[in-house]
């Protein structure tokens, strides 16, 4: 036994990080005092482990215990968020990856006009150039904070690029056939909103709501070749990124089943109430961007207003991107920024919605 | 989570993103569209998972005096939590597989699919065969809109699955514009044969004609379909329309 432990110890000390953990042995103790209890530590290596084994062990058990009608929706409805999602948050690890490598904070400074509230409305217009939903925009915006944009303008960018894309723009085009003024006025109240929200974090935003791991700078690249640079702050991203983007798909499944459609059909008619019921339904639902006009479109008993407000609203704040930015900036900012780009969103559409409806 | 695990769990994740996309179930869930991006998605995973592995290797090998430094960078990684929900799709994918949204979707909710507006483009004419296959979504848009009674007296096959709302049995499919989420129903009610055989989601094709002029807005434009015959058949791999 002590031969096997002896082994382990001089393994850890070669791979260190691998199974360094593992045993905390008399040799690792000595060259590392501050870990004291001299106990077998469980890692999460082995935890995911055990995980498994007793995941396919209890196979048959589990599909059995999901096999009710709801529970089978549910599933499908989650496992069908996260597919759709993940390739959009992986095309925005990569660009905040690629932020990092390869363009210098220098040249950002240079790109942005110099005053923060001129600064706002050129990245909200910025948000053109990404064509994504929104799970793409919170890894780049969080890299741009990092690489010295000011919050304030990249959270403008963060909420005008999954609304203001062409392929957004194209597709509510299509969805709303008959109603082409659809289009322009989504397009001004999501600009509105992103604006506003900026103008706003500029006024009375404080950095200390924003986790202080969103904001660190990435350490000086001490002769690292660009491309690990890429390489691991994509994957850093992606890892913690993607659970939080696998916990608003749990919730988005769990709205989906537990919401009921009558709603809409019943408050169709009183307009105020129309107008809230969209806006919850919009956060609740967390529908893709680049979809939400082919499902506002199918809701044929409801007036313009509420179905522009629905459109507004999810791709700015939805239980998705909450999920998302509570990960990336830290439950704090999340808690203040989701419920005041609710309410300033549900106010552009409006406004959008009395200059061209 | 400490890297290493991260890193499995990435390997895990794309591996199970790439075996929807070429086994096909990622029809289920997504577009048919979407298939190279989730192709490319899991390749990407994966590449990053092994370039980090690769280093860490390497790293351990040459690098035996920088101990510290990993072992400080390992304990912070440890603090998180939340990747630990990646491995929610890894098992919903490869142990329970959920199947394609049925008729619990379609009676979840009262959105209709077909669009009015369809209609503005005008009709093409129908083929002049003697049985016309059509999707759902075409059946109801022209019995709802199709003032030119293109579809009266005509024979028509619909393939859809089977709904039953109180005492109501219907033939139905989904639409999806971008994945499952917003997958929304289209419809037709049926009648003239006893449908007692048929349980909720058994795949079907039926062959039969409109009643013309009953897709109305006060039944939310669910058109009755007057059924000769029903062949039962096994589900298309590509079970939503549109």
């Amino acid at each position: 036994m002590s031969k096997t432990r002896h082994r382990w110890g001089s393994a850890a000390r070669g791979v260190p990080g691998i199974i360094s953990e593992v045993t905390i042995t008399g040799e690792i103790r000595g060259s590392r005092p501050r870990r004291t209890p001299p106990k077998l530590r469980v890692t999460s290596l082995e935890v995911l482990c055990v995980v498994l084994v007793v995941a396919l062990v209890f196979q048959d058990w589990l599909v059995s215990a999901l096999d009710a009608p709801v529970l089978r929706t549910a599933s499908t409805v989650f496992v069908a968020v996260c597919v759709q999602a993940l390739p959009f948050l992986v095309l925005g690890v990569l660009i905040s990856g690629a932020i990092a490598a390869f363009v210098p904070a220098s040249t950002l400074r240079r790109l942005l006009p110099r005053k923060t509230a001129l600064a706002v409305p050129v990245a909200g217009v910025a948000g053109v150039a990404l064509p994504g939903c929104e799970c793409a925009s919170v890894p780049v915006a969080r890299r741009l904070m990092q690489q010295g944009v000011a919050p304030a303008v990249a959270l403008s960018f963060l909420l005008a690029a999954p609304a203001v894309n062409p392929i957004v723009l194209v597709s509510t085009a299509v969805a709303f056939r008959d109603a082409p003024l659809m289009v322009p006025a989504r397009f001004l109240g999501s600009l509105l909103t992103a604006v506003i929200m900026g103008w706003l974090w500029v006024r009375f935003g404080k950095a200390e709501w924003i986790a202080e791991r969103a904001l660190r700078r990435l350490p000086d690249r001490d002769g690292t070749s660009r491309w690990v640079v890429f390489a691991e702050t994509a994957r850093h991203d992606l890892v913690e990124a993607g659970g939080f983007l696998v916990l608003g798909g749990v919730f988005a499944a769990a709205f989906n089943v537990l919401v009921p459609a009558e709603w809409m059909e019943t408050l169709g008619a009183q307009i105020v109430l129309g107008v809230l019921v969209m806006a919850l339904l919009a956060v609740v639902l967390a529908l893709c961007s680049e979809a939400d006009a082919f499902v506002a479109v199918s809701m044929s008993a409801l007036p313009l207003l509420p179905r522009l407000v629905f459109l507004v609203v999810g791709p700015a704040v939805d239980v998705k991107l909450i999920a998302l930015q509570a990960g990336t900036f830290g439950r704090g900012f999340a808690a203040r920024f989701a419920p005041v780009t609710f309410v300033v969103a549900i106010a552009s559409a409006l406004a959008a919605g009395a200059v061209f409806l | 989570m400490r890297r290493e695990t991260q890193n499995i769990l990435l390997v895990l994740l794309g591996g199970a993103l790439l075996k929807l996309a070429l086994s096909g179930t990622y029809l289920r869930y997504v577009k048919e569209s979407l298939q190279p991006w989730l192709i490319g998605t899991g390749a990407v995973m994966i590449l990053l998972a092994v370039f980090s592995i690769a280093r860490d290797l390497r790293a351990g090998r040459t690098a035996e005096h920088d101990h510290e430094a990993h072992a400080h960078e390992g304990h912070e990684h440890g603090k998180s939590r939340s990747p630990w929900m990646l491995l929610l799709p890894v098992l919903a994918v490869f142990l329970i597989s959920p199947p394609a949204l049925g008729a619990d979707t379609v009676n979840r909710s009262d959105r209709n699919a077909a669009q009015e507006s369809k209609a503005s483009n005008g009709f093409a004419p129908l083929p002049s065969d003697e049985v016309v296959p059509l999707t759902i979504g075409e059946f109801v848009t022209r019995t709802a809109w199709d003032d030119s009674g293109s579809l009266n007296d005509r024979t028509v096959r619909l393939t859809g699955f089977v709904v039953r709302k109180e005492s109501n049995v219907y033939l139905a499919r989904l639409t999806i514009s971008c994945c499952a989420a917003d997958a929304a129903p289209v419809k037709t009610l049926m009648v003239g044969q006893d449908f007692a055989g048929l349980p909720d989601d058994q795949w079907i094709e039926a062959t039969g004609r409109v009643v013309p002029g009953s897709a109305t807005k006060d039944n939310a434009y669910v058109p009755t379909f007057t059924v000769s015959a029903i062949n039962p058949i096994t589900p298309p791999e590509d079970t939503y329309e549109g």
